[in-house]
């Protein structure tokens, strides 16, 4: 299993939307679409259930 | 000259066409994240393109295309080579394979899970330091149907050529998405919890076969194979050539990665856009062909931003829009090299060490 550190989501300032979670993925910079069908994506999902990471909100948003 | 035209029946029932095998990169001939280079085993690394490691204790053996230098079977330039790095002893929990998980859509005409499950047969070239009977398995996604296989390995250090046909399974969920639909395991040392009786399906999560040799058991011990081939029917045919160019393509679908090279002229252009500050890039990029999902993007080393400046890359910012074939967004930089509006265009540095990856893996 890879190692996921330092999650945040982004913001896309084109619609105010979440577009990806910033991370590092096995100690590289990543940037993870917000993709259920992508393996990091559902793997962070999974690891947030299940407590063992936190996602930071975005910049300036409300956690 | 008169046009011939053939009748079905005239038509050898046992080739199924272009395409067959459902293996990517079976003859082990793309190797984009290593390029040849070693690879420590950890559990779900990818090493040559769309094979990756299980590997319940780390560091236990290493991957590398064409490893010992010896010569593939005929027909073939590359083989995927396992080197064991110690002589361990496999716990009941402990697992160690080498794996490649087929998406669903690949695989969806086989009709597994159902009472038209098709036979299949896997057909691969396998040498080994060791001999005596080996194991792999093939798995359902969720691993709750899994077939036990073995195979014999005759002599020490000699090609050989294994053929394994594998009922279809008529029960059991079987994806037919763009998620993994058969994966597929050789396995380098499985405990007992995850080994069961070869030659039947099962609804217990298998890796193995019981009593299958355990590479990782031996310092210095090699398997290395090649030819890798799953195909439709109860019969092996000759392994599918396919053009490299073809090869790639297939395996880009999950991965792609720009890479500088030592050369002098050895950057990577990734893509272009403009400098939004002077510490920051809008940036575009196209994948060579259209990916499994969206992709995770990934850099390592000094990835560099020229405007006219230049600026070192340090970490991505918001995506403006990403898709399985495209992706536009921010990456940020730092010392303020840049100059806000001016045509950019994102790069690596002209050395192995520096690439920037997009994955669509699966696992």
């Amino acid at each position: 299993m890879k190692t996921y550190e330092n999650a945040q989501y982004q913001i896309n300032p084109l619609n105010g939307q979440v577009s990806s979670i910033s991370v590092v993925i096995d100690g590289l910079n990543s940037c993870v679409p917000i993709d259920p069908a992508n393996t990091d994506y559902a793997n962070l999902m999974e690891l947030e259930r299940e407590g063992k990471i936190v996602i930071q909100p975005a910049d300036g948003e409300q956690q | 000259m008169p046009l011939t035209y053939f009748q079905p029946s005239q038509v050898d029932s046992t080739f199924n066409g272009y395409l067959r095998n459902r293996i990517i990169n079976g003859a082990m001939m793309i190797d984009q994240r290593s390029n040849g280079a070693s690879l420590t085993a950890a559990n779900g690394v990818y090493s040559l393109d769309r094979w990756f490691t299980w590997a319940s204790q780390s560091s236990k053996y290493t991957v590398q295309q064409n490893a010992g230098g010896v010569t593939p079977p005929a027909g073939f330039i590359n083989y995927l080579g396992v080197t064991s790095s110690s002589a361990y002893s496999v716990l009941a929990a402990d697992y160690f394979g080498i794996v490649q998980p087929i998406e669903g859509i690949n695989v969806a005409d086989l009709a597994w899970g159902t009472a038209s499950a098709s036979t299949v047969t896997l057909s691969f070239w396998v040498r080994s330091s060791l001999t005596g009977t080996f194991g792999g398995a093939v798995q359902n996604s969720a691993q709750s149907r899994c077939y036990p296989f073995t195979y014999v390995i005759n002599g020490a250090n000699t090609w050989e050529y294994k053929t394994i046909s594998i009922p279809g399974d008529t029960s059991g969920t079987w994806l037919t998405t763009n998620a993994t639909g058969i994966r597929l395991v050789f396995g380098l040392g499985v405990g007992s919890t995850y080994s069961g009786t070869a030659g039947a399906w099962a609804g217990t999560q298998y890796i193995s076969a019981t009593g299958a040799t355990s590479v990782v058991g031996t310092n210095g011990a090699t398997w290395y194979v090649t030819g890798v081939q799953l195909e439709d029917g109860a019969v092996a045919t000759p392994f599918e050539r396919r053009q490299i160019t073809t090869e790639l393509q297939l395996c880009q679908r999950y991965f792609v990665q720009w890479t500088g090279d030592s050369s002098a002229t050895g950057f990577a252009l990734i893509g272009t856009g403009y400098s939004s500050s002077t510490t920051s890039m809008v940036f575009a990029a196209m994948t060579p062909t259209t990916m499994r999902s969206t992709p995770t993007l990934t850099y390592a080393g000094t990835i560099s931003i020229i405007d006219g400046g230049s600026a070192a890359v340090t970490s991505f910012g918001s995506l403006y829009k990403a898709s399985p074939s495209n992706f536009w967004g921010v990456i940020n930089a730092s010392g303020g090299g840049l100059t806000l509006g001016r045509g950019a265009v994102l790069y690596t540095q002209n050395a192995t060490t520096s690439y920037f990856r997009a994955d669509a893996e699966i696992s």
